[in-house]
């Protein structure tokens, strides 16, 4: 595909496998032959008032890369996707000072479009779940009747991994904690926790890592470490 | 709550193995993302921060689920 920005013409990015040459490095047209990829100035492009050439091919850019992505789902509909292409432009324009440079930035525009369409499809899947259910689940999490002895089959050291699970939920994770690891089990995600934690990703990422750290810390203390759980649950 | 299944346990436990008393929130993988993935592809070391990343995908099903969308995206292209 080429540009034409103003007066001058450009080739948009292409993706041939190398990851580590000059991301802003502007070239004319009329020299591509002369080297082995192009990167077009995306932030200077779009930063300029007449934008509107280099707004509309990274919009297409992101709905090709997006019909890749999602192209296994069947519950995403081509007007979806033209939704998430046109979020994800706007959240690339309002973000165009973070972009370092450290990849291409078409790259770095895909990351932030595959974010936004999986976090919308995410949320769709799980809007109707009520944190006062997870929350009643999450007291329940450290029952024999939710985790048995014998959940992990008949084998001494497995029975015995699971109770001294068991007592580790009991005696070292918050209601709340409970609540996420309850929707970690269900593999509910941390957007969704969020969403009904009334938190920000960033937190809800702690509050999990604080309750895995505080788990990880008892079982190791009872001689369950972590290559005792590689060795045990070798996939 | 319904009794846990052998998997939920195995998949809690496994998570647990791989916890790091410091990791990457979502945010900082995302930041390192692009680089992490063009990295990948090219067969190149990870080092510093990409090994962060590394990590922080082993324990986060949300960002592994967008790296495989993306590495999708870029091999494709």
């Amino acid at each position: 595909m080429v540009l034409r920005l103003g007066s001058e013409s450009w080739e948009s990015p292409r993706f041939p496998g190398r990851a580590d040459f000059p991301l802003t490095s502007r070239h004319r047209l009329d020299n591509i032959s002369d080297v082995v990829e192009t990167e077009v100035n995306w932030p200077g492009a779009l930063r300029a008032t007449e934008n509107s050439e280099a707004v509309t091919a990274l919009r297409r850019i992101l709905l090709d890369g997006l019909r890749i992505a999602l192209r296994e789902r069947t519950d995403v509909n081509e007007a979806q996707l033209e939704d998430f292409a046109q979020e994800a432009l706007l959240r690339i324009l309002e973000r165009l000072d973070q972009f370092a440079g450290r990849s291409r930035f078409t790259t770095w525009a895909h990351s932030i479009a595959v974010n936004t369409a999986f976090t919308e499809l995410r949320r769709k899947r799980w809007q109707d779940v009520s944190l006062d259910v997870l929350a009643a689940e999450g007291q329940q999490l450290s029952e024999p009747a939710v985790l048995p002895d014998d959940a992990l089959g008949a084998d001494e050291e497995r029975t015995r991994l699971v109770g001294v699970l068991r007592k580790a939920v009991a005696e070292k994770l918050s209601a709340k904690q409970r609540t996420a690891i309850v929707c970690t089990l269900q593999e509910m995600p941390i957007d969704q926790i969020v969403a009904l934690l009334g938190s920000n990703r960033n937190s809800a990422y702690k509050l999990l890592h604080d309750a895995r750290r505080a788990l990880k810390e008892y079982l190791t203390a009872e001689g369950i470490s972590p290559e005792v759980i590689r060795t045990a649950f070798a996939p | 709550m319904k009794r846990l299944t052998p998997q939920q346990i195995e998949g809690l436990v496994r998570l647990i193995g791989q916890t790091r008393e410091h990791e990457f929130n979502c945010a900082e993988c995302q930041r390192n993302i692009g680089e992490f993935a063009e990295r990948q592809i090219a067969g190149l070391p990870l080092e510093g921060d990409l090994a962060g990343v590394e990590q922080h995908l082993s324990v986060c099903s949300e960002c592994r689920e967008e790296f495989l969308a993306l590495e999708k995206i870029l091999r494709a292209s």
